[in-house]
């Protein structure tokens, strides 16, 4: 054995390759201080406002919402550095006015590269036609066509679009995606269908973190894409520390990847995962500046994971997620 | 409900310590303040003396604490100490230090007629070679043991504090076998806890595989040696037998605030199934990304009550009056032992047909557990904020209630209802605004930061 301080000092010198990724962090963040300020008004909470998670399940604010902001700024602002904020508004505040304030969920999305959008309008229960595929063709129709035909009678609980320039560009949507679930079991599948048919696209099933952790360990350590045995901390890049304080977690099987999705975290978690990943500096800034007033707010998160090629987790896509 | 397990509130209501200031002549490898070394000032000396009239006037604290950086290179020690001794009707007063400046047997001597009768001393390793390399400074072995060795002579009481990293684990049962030459009422063992290099570059997080075995072999030799310990920051199912050594409060501190902004946050992926997860932290999540889960090495124990998400963080803090070694002779008190917090409801339950059966009280919240027919539920006081949402406001409180559960059938509903409804009403009565809580951790605003330089 080595004496006491030869081996101290090599450890002293061990650097976690974690410490690369936090430099950029905090570059990042310190980069972003000259973000653009919102060319819009900044939406406000109005009577009348509801809280929905993504799946559009209610919960009580966490701290007194009157007079704070609305997620559906951190969506704007996003579009605003995208350069898609004038051609992207009218359709999304359209489809506002037509299935009621909080009524869409919005998912902000990175690959790394771009950032995109995805809108997500839920009618379990077939109760409203404005958010059947139906309706949502008939509202957008002024900017987008919806391409792939669906057969109302598919008993899909959520129907679900992507938004990029492309398609805003293009103005025609070719790709929707249908969630199935039953209702014994909080577990679904979606399917992705476009003009010349309909393909199962993943499964997925949520899970109370802590009381369902067996299951949770169980699903994902099940993985064709991950390899929970690479290295002693592989588990914590997915089931990440700071995410885990949630309230519900969704774990999902995709074609080419897994996901997890940590469901009910606060502004805090939330710009801990803008600062993680590859998040424009800019959207981390404003919803620094924004984070007091939002803290009354859950929102969701999300992860795609596959094994990366230096054996490590590599996220292909995050995203974070609202309601409109 | 969300999960707060990330979250716990240490400080417990019977100690109060007082940074008085970050300025120190070791350099340890660990400091959780090193930047805050040039950034926080510490506490002014009116701040100080305001914690201590507070004491003097609504008696709290049985315990004050000075600590720094380190507390023996302040200049107004003596007066600090002075004010507390004759201002702040404290049983006890506790020096934090690193022990280097006992080595002086006059000053040491002075300390404990200045009346300093407790001294909590890190020792870091059993002999030179660790202690000096940590701490950065040769020689400060030497000075800490002379240290300990003149209030050993003097008769006081003595802790010991070791905080534990990768450089220290291996020498743990050489500490304690060093250390029982001055018969330590109690040794402390800290698990790291970073607060700056959360990414470890510093090579100091030990892993559990390593730190836990070291760890159980040294507090086993403590334990045949007459030593109580407490263990901080470690799995409680770690420590096997040992594992009532855990001990995670941590005193009320008078620090800057935002030092809190920093603290890290733990948790388990046990937490619902363990028997321990009210007292257990698990991991901090700098540990979790150093080393992962340990889901192989962390084993619950199973729960014999139901596991509820504790959603205002762990009460880890809780001055809990039956707590042993906490100043009480005899038989312990009663877990509604806060007499002017029970004042507030007495009787209430009682005129219901129902029955407190505990007060929990740290800093920032009072917990009124009723029970009936099978049934409990907590009312809950917090200071008063009326922009938040409450059952009713007294003059010093928020008021809600929480966590109702009840008997079989439904039972007991009734009953807690009344209850609730006598105890605020009650409470709306009682409370003459005499009795403080308090939302901030730190207690000292932005005025406590120094202006950092201009790089």
């Amino acid at each position: 054995m080595s004496s006491p301080p030869e081996k101290l000092i090599a450890l002293g010198k061990k650097a976690d390759a974690n410490a690369a990724e936090a430099k950029a962090a905090v570059t990042k963040a310190a980069a972003a201080k000259h973000a653009p300020a919102p060319s819009f008004p900044l939406a406000r909470v109005a009577p009348g406002d509801r809280w929905f998670d993504y799946c559009l399940e209610p919960y009580r604010p966490r701290r007194p919402p009157a007079g704070k902001l609305r997620a559906e700024n951190l969506l704007w602002y996003s579009l605003e550095l995208a350069g898609l904020l004038d051609a992207a508004r009218p359709p999304l505040e359209a489809l506002q006015r037509s299935l009621g304030r909080d009524m869409t969920v919005f998912g902000v999305k990175t690959d790394g590269q771009r950032l995109f959008w995805e809108l997500y309008l839920y009618d379990p229960r077939k109760e409203d036609p404005r958010a059947t595929v139906a309706g949502l063709r008939e509202t957008l129709a002024p900017w987008l066509e919806l391409r792939p035909p669906v057969r109302e009678s598919t008993p899909y609980m959520m129907v679900s679009f992507d938004l990029d320039a492309d398609i805003l560009a293009r103005g025609r949507v070719d790709e929707l995606n249908l969630y199935l679930t039953g209702t014994e079991d909080h577990a679904g599948r979606s399917y992705v269908v476009r003009e010349d048919g309909l393909e199962l696209a993943n499964t997925y099933r949520f899970l109370s973190p802590k009381r369902d952790i067996d299951t949770v360990l169980s699903l994902l350590t099940s993985s064709a894409f991950v390899d929970y045995d690479a290295a002693p901390t592989t588990l914590a890049e997915v089931l990440i520390p700071e995410l885990f304080a949630c309230k519900k977690v969704c774990v999902a099987k995709k074609r080419t990847h897994d996901g997890v999705y940590f469901s009910g975290v606060d502004v805090d978690q939330l710009l801990w995962l803008l600062r993680r990943f590859p998040y424009p500096p800019a959207l981390v800034a404003f919803a620094e500046r924004c984070a007091p007033e939002l803290d009354h707010l859950y929102f969701d998160v999300g992860l795609d994971l596959q094994q990366g090629p230096d054996g490590r987790v590599a996220y292909p896509k995050t995203g974070f997620y609202g309601t409109l | 409900m969300q999960s707060y397990k990330g979250r716990f509130e240490p400080t417990r209501f019977a100690d109060l310590t007082v940074t008085v200031d970050f300025h120190c002549h070791s350099a340890c490898r660990f400091c959780i303040v090193q930047e805050g070394m040039n950034l926080y000032r510490g506490v002014p000396f009116e701040r100080f003396q305001q914690a201590v009239d507070d004491n003097r006037h609504k008696p709290r604290y049985r315990r004050i604490t000075f600590t720094g950086g380190e507390i023996t290179l302040e200049k107004k020690l003596f007066e600090y100490v002075a004010y507390a001794r004759e201002r702040g009707g404290f049983e006890h007063i506790r020096l934090q230090t690193n022990g280097r400046l006992l080595a002086d047997r006059a000053y040491a001597e002075r300390l404990v007629e200045a009346g300093v009768d407790e001294f909590f001393v890190s020792l870091h390793g059993p002999n030179p070679e660790v202690q000096d390399f940590i701490s950065q400074r040769e020689g400060s072995f030497d000075e800490a043991w002379a240290g300990l060795e003149n209030l050993h002579a003097l008769g006081v009481t003595v802790l010991t504090n070791t905080v534990l990293i990768t450089h220290n684990v291996p020498h743990l049962k050489a500490l304690v076998e060093k250390v029982r030459a001055v018969r330590p009422t109690r040794m402390e063992f800290w698990n790291y806890l970073p607060m700056e290099d959360f990414e470890d570059e510093r090579g100091l997080i030990a892993p559990m595989a390593e730190l836990a075995p070291a760890l159980r072999e040294a507090l086993a030799h403590a334990e045949a040696s007459g030593i109580p310990c407490a263990v901080k920051y470690v799995p409680r199912c770690l420590l096997g037998e040992h594992g009532h050594c855990v001990d995670n409060t941590q005193p009320d501190v008078v620090i800057v605030e935002e030092f809190y902004d920093v603290y890290p946050k733990f948790a388990c992926l046990w937490e619902a199934k363990c028997e321990h997860a009210e007292t257990c932290l698990g991991l901090h999540h700098p540990y979790v990304h150093k080393h992962g889960w340990e889901r192989e090495l962390l084993t619950p124990t199973p729960r014999t009550t139901p596991w509820r998400e504790p959603e205002d963080g762990l009460a880890l803090g809780t001055d809990d009056p039956t707590r042993p070694g906490d100043g009480f002779e005899g038989a312990p008190p009663p877990p509604t032992h806060h007499p002017a917090w029970l004042r507030l409801v007495e009787g209430v339950a009682e005129e219901h047909g129902a029955r407190l059966a505990t007060i929990l009280l740290d800093r920032r919240r009072c917990t009124y557990r009723f029970e009936a027919e099978g049934a409990r539920v907590d009312l809950l006081l917090t200071k008063r904020d009326d922009g938040r949402p409450a059952l009713l406001r007294t003059r010093s409180f928020n008021v809600a209630y929480r966590h109702l559960e009840l008997g079989e059938g439904g039972a007991g509903k009734a009953t807690l209802a009344a209850v609730i409804e006598a105890a605020a009403r009650t409470l709306r009565e009682r409370d003459r605004g005499d009795l403080l809580l308090d939302e901030r951790k730190g207690l000292v605003g932005p005025e406590a930061t120094r202006r950092r330089r201009r790089s």
